[in-house]
């Protein structure tokens, strides 16, 4: 295959392997984002990923663009830096769960109301993988973590809804749904605006294993059964995966 | 060139222009806000208003990859949150310039009235090892000239340089000359969207993370410090003044608390660094000819032990505090210590 033409152009492959635990799905998502910038055949120059920190915050460095590696929840910010100084770039923050909507929420909250014409797509593992497997803001209610050993007191952030009055994207996607993944992420990067894709990728060492998940298969297996596809609505339930696009 | 009655902040602002800034993200804050209500009708500059100093400092630093000359304002709270990312700016060498009004805290303190309390907060506010420029003027039309020398310094360091101020001088009014023929810096880095590098916090070696390399990250740090050195020797910018008469003590203060030190030049040589970090070498061979070292500052002497660090002898030391800048008391305060 002509490599010039192919989703590896945007890789450096001589990173490769990436330093993720086996059967992490970073890298489902990794390679997903890669095929969704080879099919919208998205320039090399021109095209600028930004990360945060943790697990999914190491993705911006396996790209064969100019990317930045920030701060623990500053990713956000530093691509709308980058944005407004140069409109021309297309900026692609790629971050997860703890970053995004954890310590960078606050961020998340204003680059909507700016509707800053960037994309934004979270890794989504509903915990704190590099860190050991801490709660995160979308740990499901009562779900056992290494800080909450009695169950999650809490209830997950119901992240679709902060989008709710402005004309943004938003989408749920797992790792399991290959097809409608890369959808997700095409019609994120060409929405003008603020594109948000949550990407539910299993985390098996430091959160699946200790729910009772044997490998991560079976997190997969659980994503296929447990969501229905429903795209282009108003409100996804929480066992949806689907488009939310106001701009429609 | 006609002369021009501004505002300390405003001379700021002006002098950003000419230094050829083009982005400025910030967060309303006493008393700085009068640089971004400024900036704010400036046609060729991009002004964001953010939602916090955090992201302030972090458009910035997007802004300054992607090829713009950016600068940020703010106080006390401001800065202290500001530091993790100045730490990063730091680490990806990014060009910066950032402008600290101080006031009185800790804490929210005394919002309009200066203060020296950051001064180290400026060299030791983030994690880990690393060695910015400082500069400390003490007039408007020196706000002028130093800001202007700051985003030339930023350009020549690769790395973000701070521009401390105070809520007196800042609020000053003046009359100043500005002038335009400043020789200025351009940008050296090909801007983002030009390459494949990788910019990043952790240590690293040509874009690539080395988490676990100890020798690299010696490399880099030594590096990052004899970088900062040789820039500083082109901003070599201090103000000494002998005494007319025959003297054993050298008057050392800076910023606001220097304009009210001239009243004492009949009495004591005067110093006042401008160039606060790294500190001028200078000091060492000045400080010789004085027996007696008495240093005034708006805070509980966070300028005497850098003194004292580098000249390896004790200093007097004088606390201003809480803003009030009173001759009578002063003088007490001086001549008491006799």
């Amino acid at each position: 295959m002509d490599k010039n033409s192919h989703f590896k152009r945007y890789l450096k492959l001589d990173l490769l392997p990436t330093a993720w635990c086996p059967g992490c799905g970073n890298g489902i998502a990794l390679k997903t984002i890669c095929q969704a910038f080879d099919e919208l055949d998205l320039p090399k120059q021109g095209t600028v990923v930004v990360s945060g920190i943790g697990c999914s915050g190491r993705s911006a460095g396996f790209f064969d663009l100019d990317s930045v590696h920030s701060v623990h929840g500053r990713a956000i910010p530093v691509a709308e830096g980058i944005k407004y100084a140069n409109d021309a770039l297309n900026v692609v923050v790629v971050s997860g769960d703890g970053d995004l909507l954890g310590i960078g929420g606050n961020h998340l909250l204003h680059a909507i109301r700016r509707n800053t014409n960037i994309t934004v797509i979270c890794y989504a593992n509903e915990i704190y993988g590099m860190t050991g497997g801490q709660v995160s803001p979308i740990t499901p209610h009562s779900t056992k973590t290494l800080t909450t050993p009695n169950g999650n007191p809490d209830y997950p952030a119901d992240v679709q809804s902060l989008f709710k009055h402005h004309n943004s994207f938003f989408a749920r996607t797992t790792a399991y749904h290959l097809d409608h993944m890369k959808k997700c992420f095409l019609e994120a990067l060409k929405f003008k605006g603020f594109s948000f894709v949550e990407a539910r990728t299993m985390c098996i060492v430091n959160y699946g294993r200790r729910l009772g998940y044997k490998n991560s298969n079976e997190m997969l297996m659980h994503y296929k059964e447990f969501y229905k596809i429903n795209d282009y609505t108003e409100e996804l339930a929480q066992n949806e995966i689907g488009i939310i696009n106001r701009c429609l | 060139m006609p002369k021009k009655l501004l505002q300390g902040n405003e001379a700021i602002v002006m002098a950003a222009e000419v230094a050829g800034l083009k982005f400025f993200a910030g967060y309303p804050i006493t008393p700085a806000s009068e640089i971004i209500h400024a900036l704010v009708n400036k046609k060729h500059i991009k002004v964001l208003q953010m939602e916090d100093e955090i992201a302030s400092i972090n458009a910035i630093i997007g802004a300054s990859l992607a090829g713009l000359k950016a600068m940020t304002a703010t106080s006390g709270p401001g800065f202290s949150l500001m530091q993790e990312s100045i730490g990063l700016a730091h680490m990806m060498e990014v060009p910066l310039v950032i402008v600290n009004v101080q006031r009185v805290g800790p804490s929210t303190g005394m919002p309009t009235l200066p203060a020296q309390g950051d001064i180290l907060q400026c060299i030791h506010g983030s994690h880990g090892d690393y060695f910015p420029i400082v500069f400390y003027p003490n007039s408007v039309s020196e706000l002028y000239q130093y800001t202007i020398a700051a985003f030339n310094a930023a350009e020549e360091s690769m790395s973000p340089v701070i521009l401390l101020s105070d809520g007196y001088i800042s609020h000053l009014y003046e009359t100043i000359i500005p002038h335009r023929d400043f020789t200025i810096k351009a940008r050296s880095r090909p801007p983002l969207g030009t390459g494949n590098r990788h910019f990043t916090g952790l240590s690293h070696e040509d874009s690539v993370p080395k988490t676990s390399d100890v020798d690299n990250y010696r490399r880099l740090i030594t590096r990052f410090r004899e970088k900062q050195q040789v820039t500083a020797q082109r901003y070599n910018f201090y103000e000494y003044m002998e005494c007319s008469k025959e003297t054993d003590t050298l008057l050392i203060s800076c910023g606001a608390l220097s304009r009210i030190a001239y009243y004492f030049k009949n009495d004591f040589a005067l110093y006042r660094p401008i160039r606060m970090f790294p500190l001028v070498e200078e000091i060492k061979i000045i400080a010789a000819r004085y027996k007696r070292i008495l240093i005034m500052e708006m805070n509980m002497g966070q300028y005497a032990q850098e003194i004292e660090r580098i000249l390896h002898r004790e200093v007097e030391f004088i606390p201003i505090l809480g803003g009030r800048i009173d001759l009578k008391e002063i003088k007490q305060k001086i001549y008491g210590q006799k």
